[in-house]
């Protein structure tokens, strides 16, 4: 896997990260994607760390460190779930969660001949789910409504542009036809965010001139 | 009234001083104790300083009282659960905890159509391991982005927060300080040009 420090971002690029941040769709596929490529935001993260400490101080509930230290001696209510496909086990944790939430809330969607979606339910506009393609299924031609991002987060896949592995993405816009196939050799997952209209602003340019996509 | 809509520049303002080193070095090791020794007088302590803190940055995110309260409380119930999973030199304690908390902005987001929160629900978790040499830059970035940012004006370090902290986009920012959206992108990357060229004079 490449590791790319964020130092190599230019400024427009690490302010559009930023600013992707603001919609909760995009902010999990921006963190899923800085994580499997290895790159740490570090003057963001600096920056939120400090936003925290000058932060006012709310007031709690007298009670709170008592009801706190109940909730831990009360431990987590269930045994952790597994995931339905294994193959997710290798993505980064806070994916795996997002995706144990949205199967305990419902089903894996069927979208065709081997094909099964999991929208994750994240609120704000745009659209993310997980798309899974059955070894060697081609996905029908199409085109979307707005833009769609995708990344590969287990397994291979291919279109008439590239092979995509774990870690690598692709962006689409509406008029962008394409048939991606899952290679023959196992099942190849997608995380994939649609904006529904909304506007990336500057991401996706930054994205591309950041990972050549 | 709700202090997410609270957009004057006053309260905009941060409200009190970052941590100095000593004090990050204290809530590391007050973390730390916590992963090894279930160290409860440690937990209390950290408590004291972050779970305020948290809530104040939930209900700036939209959250009201009582869900800012319980949001906050369960996002110290995984302080003490995941603390194992802290890397002092990966990131400092109010980066880790914030992370945490910005993980919970889905649960923000969501409350209104699902009253009922389960504590217990699956939340998405910092990032894991980042390959060694990140791990050394985090370390050296943490205490040089902490000195340039003491030099930066009030105006761009207001810029920087509300962009990386409260997560707002290019033009939210613009509609609450009533400023044209070009500004706003230029004295971003003008604040992150400081930055650097500060970071390079190192």
């Amino acid at each position: 896997m490449k590791v790319t420090s964020a130092s190599m971002m230019d400024d427009a690029s690490r302010a559009a990260l930023a600013s992707g941040r603001a919609e909760p769709s995009l902010g999990l596929f921006l963190d899923t994607l800085l994580a499997m490529r290895g790159i740490s935001e570090t003057e963001g993260a600096v920056i939120a760390g400090v936003g925290l400490e000058t932060e006012t101080v709310a007031a709690l509930s007298p009670n709170a460190l008592d009801m706190v230290f109940a909730a831990i001696e009360r431990g987590p209510a269930r045994p952790k779930a597994k995931l339905v496909y294994e193959d997710l086990g290798q993505t980064p944790a806070f994916l795996q969660d997002a995706i144990l939430a949205a199967e305990a809330r419902h089903d894996w969607r069927l979208g065709g001949p081997g094909i099964r979606r999991l929208p994750l339910g994240v609120p704000g506009h745009a659209k993310i789910e997980i798309i899974r393609i059955e070894a060697g299924t081609k996905v029908p031609w199409h085109t979307h409504k707005g833009q769609e991002l995708t990344l590969c987060i287990a397994g291979e896949f291919s279109d008439d542009r590239a092979v995509y592995g774990p870690g690598d993405f692709s962006v689409y816009r509406g008029d962008d036809r394409h048939q991606p196939v899952a290679s023959t050799a196992g099942p190849a997952y997608a995380l994939a965010v649609t904006d529904a209209g909304l506007r990336f602003e500057g991401l996706l340019g930054a994205l591309q001139k950041l990972f050549n996509a | 009234m709700r202090s997410s809509d609270g957009s004057s520049d006053a309260q905009r303002k941060p409200a009190g001083e970052m941590l100095g080193d000593l004090e990050r070095t204290r809530y590391a090791d007050l973390l730390v104790l916590i992963a090894t020794r279930q160290d409860r007088d440690a937990f209390s302590e950290l408590f004291a300083y972050y779970a305020p803190r948290v809530k104040s940055y939930l209900m700036r995110l939209g959250a009201d009282n009582a869900a800012a309260e319980e949001i906050a409380q369960d996002v110290m119930v995984t302080v003490w659960r995941k603390a194992g999973l802290f890397d002092r030199a990966q990131a400092s304690v109010s980066t880790w905890i914030f992370r945490i908390a910005r993980n919970r902005r889905i649960d923000v987001f969501r409350r209104t159509k699902k009253p009922d929160l389960d504590p217990e629900e699956p939340m998405i978790l910092p990032a894991g391991v980042e390959a060694p040499d990140a791990r050394i830059e985090a370390m050296e970035t943490e205490t040089r982005v902490r000195a340039a940012m003491k030099d930066l004006p009030e105006e761009q370090l207001l810029l920087l927060r509300m962009a990386f902290y409260e997560g707002l986009s290019h033009r939210e920012i613009a509609e609450k300080l009533d400023v044209p959206l070009g500004t706003v992108k230029s004295r971003i990357r003008l604040a992150f040009g400081k930055m650097k060229s500060r970071l390079d004079n190192d």
